[in-house]
């Protein structure tokens, strides 16, 4: 008897895993999509799920959104790289000046006014005005409390903070990626980060009183305001920090759940690492027009891949996702997800570069003819299909000094079949050579969208030009040693994300001598490894331009010279984003990079 | 017995020291390093950077000094000075002397802790995840077996077999987004994704947060990372009660006329266990280490997903570390087993 009890659980068992297993062919929907265009609507084995519409919960309102896949790497802002670690910094503390997320102007942060003198030695000094309302808080458990000092007075955010925030991401000790943004553009803060001058006096940064901050800046340049309200120049907890007579010292474990000290909109309630990240509304913030007091009490932000963020999404759980690839056309063809569905731009630029230094696209006309011949809204339609834009040149318009497509509609470069056809027959006929004879390499690091890219290009290549381009692939850390050194391929894929709003952060710190994609000056062989001396002085000239107007005109002659008449790179397309939004979130699309100002979001309950 | 283990201890550190010598080879003859980002950082920041992580000494004195911090414990009066000096895994206090050992050192990618922080963290995620993978395993996989070799060659016998075909072929990255879109996004049963436990830990390893909250999470990975090993227990418990069964010693009890069952239950299943005990213990260490791919279908915030990111963010004693764990913990299972094999088979005896 027992035996045959014993035999039934088990088959019950099994049975429900089995039958869990033999189900319809409904979970195909998530595979539908391959490399080809699937018209959805009209195949029948597709099913959509529609979730039932989620309601809030009533009572305090929560906010719940996905980062993306892995932990933040941190939320110091002198230590923060990335996105994700970015937009916890931007909503945790406040800079003296703010970017407006959807036109990308130049705001007051912690800043109310500022003073703006230009030297005779070409410096120029910006004298900030700081607001006296806004106290350092923590969330103490229960409640976010006002920090104390020793003597028990509430601590003020003072000017002393923003000048230790500064000199503490540029100390050398202190190891900041993004340090160089400040070091390049602060008086004497490159020699201190580089470790020539050990005095932290030497920086030109220095608090006259609690509300007044004086920065002096190499150039006359009219970004110097965007990157003093960068996250690396945010006020940091010094006592915190270094610790002093009542606080014991953290060092970097300072932003860990129960210690973080901040002063923006919102503040660290609980970071459980590799999972989820809470933050909670700071009461103490006196909002102002460019940064107001939140609405929202709680944000989450999940760490989830794009797939089971979206599941999630689906399900109720998330009120914002993005949207992955092999879904995209499911939800445009569904009723409910198509109408929370938005497309926004993002301030990066998709691109491919030559190596100008290697045989064959050491000639410009290959190198014009192999950008002319990329179909580029075929490309959009086709395979990205997260309705990117066609890119002309490399500095994604919205950013400052940057032309747009309504100004500038023919300027860099198109698909123009006829005239690549006409560019390599020129080369071709002169070394007495055909299109299949060229030898040539396509390298991106391993993934599948760039490798669907690159098959893309590759037979768009084929089918204009009839040249066979060999495609390879890296691993990621390899792949970025390679593109860097003497064995960097003829052709090669990056992209490009804003740091700041600027034109000057794509071209100048990209492609001009000494740039991310063009590191050598002593003419070896790296990224592009190319030098004009027309392009360098119209870069430098553009930086210095405070009309402008002309500015864009520099820029644009300058993007001329880039993608056209040395056509070093390839702009492939600018990026936008994909995302899900529930009917009841009331929010703005940020355009920098995926940083949001969610002290202006709302749920309507 | 004493002897025994023992000897396997020694065993055990000079198995770790190869180990850590082949990954700290490897690892710096591969390419690239972690601070490689897709925006070059400046020659200036990059020496500031390998000067803090000491990047910059000879090869041979980073891999001295990685050996001197993990295996070397110090003993001092002093209890540690704050947080800033608790770097190490173990520091306890043995009579008056402080014991400190095992310093993994820090992580690169996660500028606010040192790889014993994301240890204490992450790893007991991963241990309760490939335990309750091996429960499930047991559980499905030792019932087909048994049914399968009773009912030989019947409809059941091919049908629990099927199963564990199935279990077999359908790996993790396929079964994972199928439990998730049937019980978790159609049904609504399940959540999709997390995990319901988070530290501190009892022991440092078992969920503070017992109960329905914490299974409802468990359910769908647990099913997902145990059904391939469940497969794999029921084709070995099969095969071996059907050799078992076949034994001179069942017959006779046969012929004294014993029950069918106490036949099967005293005789026949203890004997027949013997060759599944084997592969648990190395299973075991497979599923706890092996949980990369389900931490990422269902994200689950385990050691797994902190050591693939580790090995392409080339994060050095993240990847040193882990696989030092994962080293010994394969050896301690190893063990393990060997131990319960002596006392399920009174012809095994260690000398």
């Amino acid at each position: 008897m027992r035996t045959k009890i014993f035999t039934f659980v088990a088959i019950l068992m099994v049975l429900s895993i089995a039958l869990a297993a033999c189900q319809p062919q409904a979970p195909q929907v998530q595979e539908v999509i391959k490399t080809v265009i699937v018209e959805v609507q009209g195949t029948p084995q597709v099913v959509v799920v529609t979730p039932e519409p989620v309601e809030q919960p009533a009572g305090p309102k929560t906010l719940r959104l996905n980062m993306g896949p892995g932990d933040i790497p941190t939320i110091d802002p002198a230590l923060s790289t990335d996105t994700s670690s970015v937009q916890i910094v931007e909503l945790t503390t406040v800079g003296l000046t703010r970017q407006n997320e959807e036109t990308t102007a130049l705001e007051p942060g912690m800043a109310t006014s500022w003073e703006v003198v230009n030297n005779e030695d070409g410096t120029q000094t910006v004298t900030f005005k700081l607001r006296d309302d806004v106290y350092w808080v923590k969330y103490d458990g229960n409640e976010v409390v006002q920090v104390t000092d020793c003597e028990g007075n509430p601590r003020k955010v003072t000017a002393m903070d923003f000048e230790y925030g500064i000199l503490r991401t540029l100390a050398p000790a202190t190891a900041s990626d993004y340090a160089y943004v400040l070091a390049f553009a602060i008086k004497g803060a490159s020699e201190y980060n580089a470790g020539e001058n050990e005095d932290p006096e030497s920086v030109a940064v220095q608090a006259l009183d609690e509300t007044t901050l004086e920065i002096t800046f190499v150039d006359q340049a009219v970004y110097n305001l965007n990157i003093a309200g960068m996250w690396v120049a945010h006020a940091q907890p010094k006592w915190l920090i270094e610790g002093d007579d009542c606080t014991e010292a953290r060092g970097d474990r300072w932003t860990e759940t129960g210690f973080f000290q901040g002063y923006g909109p919102y503040t660290l309630k609980e970071w459980v690492h590799d999972s989820y990240i809470t933050l909670v509304k700071n009461p103490f913030w006196v909002g102002s027009e460019s940064v107001p007091e939140a609405k929202i009490e709680e944000v989450t932000w999940t760490m989830l891949d794009e797939a089971p963020a979206f599941a999630e999404y689906e399900a109720g759980n998330l009120d914002v996702a993005g949207v992955p690839l092999a879904d995209i056309d499911r939800v445009k063809a569904d009723p409910t997800l198509s109408a929370e569905l938005t497309i926004a731009p993002v301030l990066c630029t998709y691109y491919y570069g030559f190596n100008t230094k290697a045989p064959i696209v050491d000639d410009v006309r290959v190198r014009r003819a192999l950008s002319m011949a990329i179909d580029r809204e075929s490309l959009i339609a086709n395979v990205t299909k997260g309705e990117q834009e066609p890119a002309q040149w490399f500095s994604r318009p919205g950013l400052a000094g940057a032309p747009t497509l309504e100004t500038h509609p023919d300027l860099g470069v198109k698909y123009d079949p006829e005239k690549a056809k006409a560019e390599l027959q020129s080369y071709l006929d002169e070394k007495g050579l055909t299109a299949d004879q060229l030898d040539l390499t396509l390298m991106f690091n391993t993934s599948s969208g760039h490798q669907k890219i690159a098959e893309a290009i590759q037979q768009m290549w084929k089918d204009v030009l009839g040249v066979d381009v060999k495609l390879v692939n890296q691993e990621w850390k390899v792949y970025l040693e390679t593109i860097k050194g003497a064995d960097t391929p003829q052709i090669w894929r990056l992209g490009w994300c804003q740091d700041y709003p600027d034109a000057n952060n794509f071209i100048r710190e990209v492609f001009y001598p000494g740039g991310s994609a063009n590191p050598n000056t002593d003419g070896s062989v790296g990224g592009v490894s190319w030098v004009n001396e027309t392009f360098n002085q119209l870069v430098l000239d553009a930086a210095k331009e405070t009309d402008p107007q002309k500015r864009v005109e520099l820029y644009a002659q300058a993007e001329q010279i880039l993608v056209y008449e040395d056509a070093v790179m390839i702009p492939i397309y600018w990026y936008t984003r994909v995302t899900v939004t529930k009917p009841y979130v009331q929010r703005t699309f940020s355009v920098l990079g995926g940083l949001e100002h969610i002290e202006k979001w709302d749920i309507v309950q | 017995m004493g002897r025994y283990i023992a000897r396997r201890l020694i065993y055990l550190v000079v198995v770790l020291i190869v180990v850590s010598f082949i990954t700290f080879g490897l690892m710096h003859a591969v390419p690239g390093g972690p601070f490689d980002r897709e925006k070059a950082l400046p020659p200036e920041i990059m020496a500031n950077l390998e000067k803090r992580y000491h990047l910059d000494d000879p090869l041979w004195k980073q891999y001295l000094n990685y050996l001197y911090d993990v295996f070397i414990p110090r003993l001092t009066t002093k209890p540690p000075a704050g947080t800033l000096e608790d770097d190490f895994l173990i520091n306890a206090k043995v009579g008056g002397v402080w014991i400190r050992w095992m310093n993994f050192g820090p992580s690169y990618a996660s500028r606010s802790r040192t790889v014993n922080d994301i240890f204490r963290q992450q790893l007991p995620i991963s241990a309760q995840l490939g335990t309750l993978a091996l429960l499930v395993a047991l559980i499905i996989g030792m019932p087909l077996g048994i049914i399968a070799a009773l009912k030989q060659n019947t409809i059941l016998d091919y049908f629990s077999m099927s199963v564990a075909i199935f279990g077999v072929s359908v790996p993790v990255i396929v079964l994972g987004p199928l439990l998730i879109w049937i019980f978790g996004v159609t049904l609504k049963w399940l959540p999709p994704t997390g995990w319901g436990a988070k530290p501190p830990y009892l022991l440092g390893f078992l969920p503070t947060q017992w109960g329905w909250d914490y299974f409802r999470f468990a359910i769908m990975p647990s099913v997902a990372l145990g059904l391939g090993s469940s497969a794999v227990i029921a084709r070995l418990t099969r095969a071996s009660l059907l050799q078992t069964i076949r034994e001179d010693y069942i017959r006779t009890a046969r012929a004294k006329g014993l029950q069918e069952r106490l036949v099967i239950t005293r005789h026949a299943l203890k004997n027949s266990l013997i060759p599944v005990v084997t592969i648990l213990g190395p299973m075991f260490a497979a599923l706890v280490t092996g949980t990369f791919v389900t931490e990422l279908v269902f994200g689950i915030p385990g050691m797994g997903k902190y050591f693939v990111t580790s090995i392409t963010n080339r994060d050095y004693p993240v990847i040193m570390g882990t696989i030092l764990l994962y080293a010994v913990f394969l050896v301690i299972a190893n063990l393990v087993v060997d131990i319960i094999y002596a006392y399920l088979d009174p012809r095994i005896r260690y000398e």
